[in-house]
């Protein structure tokens, strides 16, 4: 049992110790992080944002209410009528639809994309295309975890898997990395990437897909 | 110059004062991301990220806290997402060792206090660590840590109460070492 004044040395004594735990062994790399952070900056203002601009972002939840509400009246023409208290479109239910038309859309391309790496890597191919394929994915798949799409449990551990999974092949050198490439799809079979990531995307066409997505 | 005016500047695009604004919080940025990461190589990674996100974001910073203080919540926040992805990540390569049948032997016991301190702080909670690291190591008052961790100043302060009671518990056999 430890007396208060033993207690108040020993924090005294752990608060000096503690100072050795990792500790930075160098000073601030100021110059490499800086130059790293202006090219990363550079890259992602390179790159098409055009979903994150308000107009855009207005016009699409605009066009996704308004598509929603065709499709509810329409299944609602082929309902029985007289149902009280029928479905309504929210801005909730727009905000999401506009976020299922994005997830939709990128699990349909990451599916592509993985399944064409595992077929090529099988044919003895692995090249910088899937890198930068894989690292444009990645940007999208972080955006989407940032997301409203990312509020679901389900869709939250899919796109955390397929983030790992892209950060490892973007992360490939070409050509030079066929045993880091073989363990990539090795755990991809391991935790069944695939099989999930197409039971993520409903059956039938693209835009039929968007529906039930998450 | 004035933190708001280097902020207003920042916001008007003026790349020479995103450096200044860089160069006044690096060094904090980079020790916590350090401290908490254990490995130079995510710290620069988080403390890029950290920047990255805060010249994206500063349109939102309100002024309500200190940009220090602002910068660290964002700082924690990706330390910690990050060493959550590195830690599935570790496990992931761990079973695909096991898988194929290469496992490393066990490590050596490293009986001196240094790395018994290291290992005990190593397996706080993880709530524990980052309170303990950021108020004991890196000298953040219960206020600041509550703020950038978005708990509440009381919650910071039993939590660095707890990971000091498990550290005692854990190092008890190097008791001569303070008593004394």
């Amino acid at each position: 049992m430890m007396h208060d004044n033993d207690e108040t040395k020993f924090d005294q004594w752990l608060q000096d110790a503690a100072k050795t735990y990792n500790a930075p062994p160098r000073p601030t790399p100021r110059d490499e992080m800086w130059a790293r952070i202006e090219a990363e900056r550079a890259r992602r203002a390179a790159r098409p944002v055009i979903a994150l601009r308000p107009w855009l972002r207005w016009g699409l939840a605009a066009a996704a209410v308004l598509v929603l509400g065709i499709g509810i009246g329409r299944w609602m023409a082929h309902q029985e009528p007289g149902v009280p208290g029928g479905p309504v479109a929210s801005a909730d239910s727009s905000r999401d639809v506009v976020y299922q038309v994005a997830a939709t859309q990128y699990l349909s391309r990451t599916e592509t994309f993985l399944t064409g790496f595992r077929a090529d890597l099988r044919a003895g191919r692995v090249d910088t295309r899937f890198t930068g394929q894989a690292r444009d994915l990645l940007s999208t798949t972080r955006l989407l975890l940032d997301s409203p799409a990312a509020d679901d449990p389900r869709m939250r551990a899919l796109l955390e898997e397929l983030e790992l999974v892209l950060a490892q092949i973007s992360q490939l050198e070409a050509g030079r990395d066929k045993r880091n490439a073989d363990l990539i799809t090795q755990d991809m079979d391991q935790h069944s990437v695939l099989p999930k990531l197409r039971s993520a995307i409903p059956a039938g066409p693209v835009p039929l897909r968007t529906q039930g997505a998450i | 110059m004035d933190e708001r005016d280097l902020i207003n500047r920042v916001r008007a695009g003026d790349g020479i004062a995103e450096r200044a604004l860089y160069d006044a919080h690096v060094d904090r940025v980079y020790r916590l991301a350090y401290r908490l990461a254990g490995d130079d190589a995510l710290a620069q990674d988080f403390t890029q990220e950290t920047f990255i996100r805060a010249f994206a974001k500063l349109d939102t910073f309100r002024g309500d806290s200190a940009l220090s203080t602002w910068l660290h919540a964002i700082t924690t926040t990706v330390v910690l997402n990050g060493l959550r992805k590195v830690k599935r990540f570790h496990q992931r390569e761990a079973d695909l060792e096991a898988a194929d049948g290469v496992t490393g032997g066990p490590r050596e016991a490293e009986p001196d206090l240094k790395a018994r301190l290291r290992q005990a702080i190593d397996a706080l909670p993880h709530g524990y660590r980052t309170v303990f690291v950021m108020h004991d190591i890196e000298g953040f008052t219960h206020e600041e840590i509550g703020v950038a961790l978005g708990v509440e100043t009381g919650t910071s302060k039993a939590q660095l109460s707890r990971a000091r009671a498990k550290l005692r518990e854990a190092l008890a056999d190097f008791a001569g070492e303070w008593v004394s």
